[in-house]
């Protein structure tokens, strides 16, 4: 029997559905786990955590700054140049907060990290399984997602939010150094730019990096945990979670800007 | 006295098989051993809950570990040691924190307390000059005698070892058995075993109350040491 297209669409929608729900549920799961931790297994959650920080957050700081140094840089470089030649400069400081800080800060924040540690902590606990690492865990009455889920989720949470701050400072120190090569004042700069900043970017920041932060800890974990026996599943989990958080990612910055 | 572990008409790999059967009563060391075929490797999965077999049932201390909701179920298999195939020892971790980790993560003990039973166990398994050492750099006897620490962190009634000796001495095996039984008792081993796998060295089935070849026909063959 030939399926017609509104059925292929229905049933693509309901793959999605389903995946979003044990998505979903695996998240919820992970944080009741947290809450069953006793003392001693809080401060092995702290331990891999503060590993997981330093492998997310300081590891990639300096790419985070050579990415928002060098896109900054240049935005502001050709924006006092062509904004000038028709008395617009002012300009340069709604360019800033809303292109960069806003917009493309956190998105190339998230890219880089989902490139850096999505792809490793799904590789990781892809081969935790297959090595029956995750098996013997259970096995221990040991809940995998309290060891390897929950310190993966709280650091790509503190890692984005660190390394969307970084960007951000490291933006806007860019491009006052544009500014300054293509003619502008530095007060001028500060000027333009701190008036275009509000509490709302802050806040902005922050919702942003607590949503990225949920997509890039739980999409590769979950997708890490759920290979079986085969070695050859890790590159497929490994893809599939890249994939999904990238899309993850672009559907929320989306979302942010359809809320206001 | 309620039997530590009892399968019930398991069907376990193939189809034409008859359906497996088998109880252990307190203190014996039973083992059951068969070839890839035969579905021996599935009986340490059924019997912790970790698979749900299509039809029969594993009662553990009259429970059916994978019946019950999550917490439960984890809870439940702290009472049962276990020492899957191929290890299981976290990459990460040295070999005492693998075997710290099953008492961090499911007591309520300080973690001195924690530090004086692993320093014990260690000692226990002969692991002193190894411990510190994480899984990649230590050898196969010394991960499988972290291994069967980890399984005993919790000084549990019954144990479940999946090949435990596999690839090593006999010598070794043979002390490994005594750490897993955990003392004499009036009638037999402190602990009750059951052992998975499919050979097992002379010295330690001699050790063992019953030892069940598994065939591919389904049957439990007695075997004679």
């Amino acid at each position: 029997m030939s399926s017609g297209p509104l059925t292929r669409i229905g049933s693509w929608a309901a793959r999605w559905l389903s995946q979003l729900g044990a998505l979903a549920r695996f998240g919820f799961g992970g944080a009741r786990a947290a809450a069953l931790l006793p003392r001693a297994g809080r401060a092995v959650v702290l331990r891999v955590t503060l590993n997981q920080i330093r492998f997310t957050a300081v590891h990639a700081m300096g790419l985070v700054i050579l990415l928002s140094g060098i896109l900054s840089f240049l935005v502001i470089s050709q924006a006092v140049r062509e904004l000038g030649q028709i008395g617009a400069t002012d300009l340069i400081g709604t360019l800033m907060v809303v292109a960069i800080v806003r917009e493309l800060g956190p998105l190339i924040t998230a890219l880089a990290i989902v490139g850096r540690s999505g792809t490793a902590i799904a590789a990781e606990l892809a081969t935790n399984t297959v090595m029956g690492e995750a098996r013997a865990l259970e096995g221990m009455g040991i809940d995998p997602r309290q060891y390897l889920v929950l310190p993966r989720f709280i650091g790509a949470v503190a890692s984005v939010f660190a390394l969307l701050v970084l960007f951000d400072i490291v933006a806007i120190t860019a491009g006052f150094a544009a500014a300054g090569i293509n003619g502008m004042t530095g007060t001028r700069y500060a000027e333009i730019v701190l008036q275009s900043l509000s509490a709302h970017d802050v806040w902005l920041t922050v919702g942003k990096a607590l949503a990225f932060g949920l997509i890039l800890g739980i999409v590769p974990s979950y997708f890490g945990l759920s290979v079986r026996r085969a070695a050859t599943e890790v590159p497929i989990a490994v893809s599939r979670a890249t994939v999904l958080s990238i899309v993850g990612v672009f559907l929320c910055s989306a979302l942010f800007v359809l809320l206001g | 006295m309620i039997a530590p572990l009892t399968f019930e008409s398991l069907p376990l790999s193939g189809r034409t098989r008859a359906p497996f059967s088998l109880s252990l009563a307190p203190h014996q060391t039973v083992a059951v051993l068969g070839d890839e075929e035969s579905g021996v490797d599935q009986l340490g999965g059924y019997a912790l809950g970790l698979e749900s077999p299509s039809a029969g049932r594993v009662r553990v201390f009259d429970t059916v570990i994978a019946d019950l909701p999550l917490p439960e179920r984890l809870a439940f298999r702290r009472r049962v040691g276990y020492l899957p195939a191929g290890d299981g020892l976290l990459q990460n971790l040295s070999l005492r924190d693998n075997i710290a980790l099953p008492l961090r993560f499911g007591s309520d003990a300080s973690p001195r307390e924690i530090d004086g039973r692993v320093a014990v166990i260690v000692v226990a398994v002969r692991l002193t000059d190894a411990a510190d050492r994480r899984p990649a750099q230590a050898n196969e006897e010394e991960r499988r005698r972290a291994a069967l620490a980890r399984a005993v962190a919790f000084d549990p009634t019954l144990l479940v070892l999946e090949q435990p000796f596999d690839g090593i001495t006999a010598r070794a095996s043979a002390e490994l058995l005594e750490v897993a039984r955990g003392g004499e008792t009036a009638e037999g081993a402190r602990r009750t075993i059951l052992i998975t796998g499919q050979e097992l060295p002379t010295v330690v089935q001699r050790r063992c109350d019953r030892v069940y070849r598994l065939t591919r026909a389904g049957t439990l063959e007695l075997e004679t040491v």
